[in-house]
């Protein structure tokens, strides 16, 4: 199952101009557990997805909103020259397209 | 008496417990307009006192390196006019945090300036409390030299250069400077930085209710009717109630429920169960979510956890240069397909033939949306699109400089030859001339950091004047 079939919320922002969070909301508590589960949210894949080294993610559940939060280090800090995206909210795309 | 003496009176009861206490967060962005209805219905509750947040670090480093709000001037005057007009129309404080969208000298300044023509052109009394959050460079140096600072990221630890470069450098403000601010007699708080969780926090933590559910309380309604669903930006009502708050929307329509208030947790925050205050740490991890009706959601169980040293975050923006972007369309699939060769190519010649007339050094970046714009992907996509955007743009020393640069690369990218290329008229579409475009100052954070302080009183100055 893809993701983005399972996810009610896939969505990205900072978290102070250094971090980059992304959540993931479930309607179903199956949904969240399967995510939970899938390799493909393990922090190694995500790192990769992302071009960072695994130290670099934190995956964190958060049950009472059946959502996933992964934190990561941005590559660069938010509005430095060259940034792409100073707000952080659209850095979701390469989730959208792996499997839980 | 003063107002937070009348709140105190207000509030308790004769069995010595507290009465609930409402609080109305009137905008989460002070700037961008007040819905007025959720507005209005907010001040037929009686809240006992009115809360704003005005800024936020989120915008980029632009408003704190220059000093300019991100807010229209007319905007802001009026969001301010009606939050002042709210206040004193029931009697209650205001506290406003972030003046300014950056919170540094003279965002605080313009928008104490409003504050003062406001009172004046409306016949408004009352104490005002200005709080400044400009953090004394001597201070962060010496910190420094004391191993009192720490990177918050993944970014270099604090120099002292750093520090001397930095246009201006604020600190967070914590509960305490607003509690000093209405200890002195203020009606209407204005601060610099400040943690969006004190605008709201303050008054409650003063006169003695739960620091747990106080924090978590002010965490949630900082953001207004976000924590909803549909979420908006509708004034919200807090209240706390013994060891637990409500959470209220001003806009029927939007109906705070467990799962759309926890959710709100997660909501720009690194940790969803742990936010770090300059006082303490709020946990959440037992924090229980009830429906009350399908419209209101209660919320209990937050701790608080006191800081055993103060802590303060730093946040500074350094000028980096001068901006001009190059703005152009392309609907050609062939140069579409040779752009990621075809620009650097032409960086090259721009390169050699500015290098008489542009004296300093610039930098260039360009982006191709459409392709990778908004997300640096490692490889195309599997089938090009028919159109992209082109953003060229060239920070360098002067606007003069970075204006050259980029009406040259508009000209070479325009008639670039490559291989295989049909469409000989010129490779761009204009939406408009000159597609070249003077944008200002650039700057970037060259601060923020954490540093432990002995004391916050001296950092957070307050200032009381009579309107």
């Amino acid at each position: 199952m893809k993701l983005i079939e399972a996810a009610r919320v896939i969505r990205s922002k900072n978290a102070g101009p250094t971090l980059l969070t992304v959540d993931l909301m479930f309607n179903e508590p199956a949904g969240f557990e399967r995510a939970l589960a899938a390799p493909a949210l393990a922090p190694a894949a995500i790192a990769k997805l992302y071009g960072l080294d695994a130290a670099q993610v934190v995956v964190i559940p958060y049950q009472p909103a059946l959502a996933v939060k992964i934190v990561m280090d941005r590559k660069l800090v938010a509005g430095d020259p060259g940034d792409r995206d100073v707000y952080g909210a659209q850095q979701h795309g390469p989730l959208l397209s792996i499997e839980i | 008496m003063s107002a937070i003496d009348r709140l105190r009176e207000e509030l308790a009861s004769r069995d010595g417990t507290l009465k609930p206490l409402r609080v109305l967060a009137a905008s989460g962005q002070l700037g961008y307009g007040i819905p007025a209805a959720a507005l209005a219905e907010g001040l037929e509750r009686a809240p006992h006192f009115i809360g704003c947040d005005m800024g936020s670090i989120d915008p980029g480093p632009y408003y704190l390196g220059s000093g300019n709000l991100a807010t229209s001037d007319a905007m802001t005057r009026n969001d301010l006019a009606q939050v002042l007009r709210a206040a004193r129309s029931i009697g209650v404080p205001l506290m406003l945090g972030t003046a300014g969208t950056a919170g540094a000298a003279p965002h605080l300044d313009k928008t104490l300036t409003m504050v003062r023509e406001i009172a004046r052109d409306e016949g408004l009394h009352f104490r005002l409390a200005s709080i400044r959050a400009d953090m004394p460079r001597d201070v962060i140096k010496r910190a420094i030299a004391a191993g009192r600072v720490t990177p918050l990221g993944a970014i270099p630890a604090l120099a002292e250069r750093d520090v001397d470069a930095a246009t201006h450098i604020v600190g967070q403000m914590g509960i305490e400077a607003f509690q000093r601010a209405m200890h002195a007699g203020a009606d209407v708080v204005i601060a610099g930085r400040a943690c969006d969780t004190a605008v709201f926090a303050a008054i409650p933590a003063m006169l003695g209710y739960p620091p747990g559910p106080t924090m978590h309380m002010s965490k949630i309604v900082e953001c207004c009717s976000l924590c909803t669903t549909p979420g908006g930006r509708d004034a919200l009502l807090g209240t706390l109630d013994g060891d637990g708050f409500i959470i209220d929307s001003m806009n029927p329509q939007r109906h705070a429920t467990p799962m759309s208030v926890a959710a709100h947790s997660l909501y720009e925050q690194g940790d969803p169960y742990r936010v770090i205050e300059p006082e303490g740490m709020l946990d959440t991890e037992q924090a229980r979510y009830e429906s009350l009706d399908e419209h209101r959601c209660r919320v209990s169980g937050a701790r608080w956890q006191p800081a055993t040293r103060y802590t303060v975050k730093l946040e500074g923006a350094t000028l980096v240069g001068e901006r001009a972007v190059l703005l152009a369309g392309c609907g050609d699939p062939k140069a579409i397909a040779a752009m990621k060769e075809i620009l650097p190519a032409v960086e090259k010649t721009v390169r050699d033939l500015v290098a008489n007339s542009v004296r300093g050094p610039f930098q260039l970046h360009h982006r191709v949306y459409g392709v990778d714009g908004v997300f640096a992907w490692p490889a195309p996509p599997e089938t090009l699109p028919r159109e992209v955007f082109v953003m060229v743009e060239c920070i360098a020393a002067t606007a003069e400089d970075a204006k050259s640069v980029a009406t040259v690369f508009k000209q070479y990218l325009l008639h670039h030859g490559f291989p295989g290329r049909t469409s000989t008229g010129g490779n761009l579409a204009f939406p408009f001339t000159p597609p070249e475009v003077v944008c200002g100052p650039a700057y970037r954070f060259n601060i923020y950091h954490v540093m432990e302080v002995d004391e916050l009183e001296p950092l957070f100055p307050v200032t009381l004047e009579a309107l």
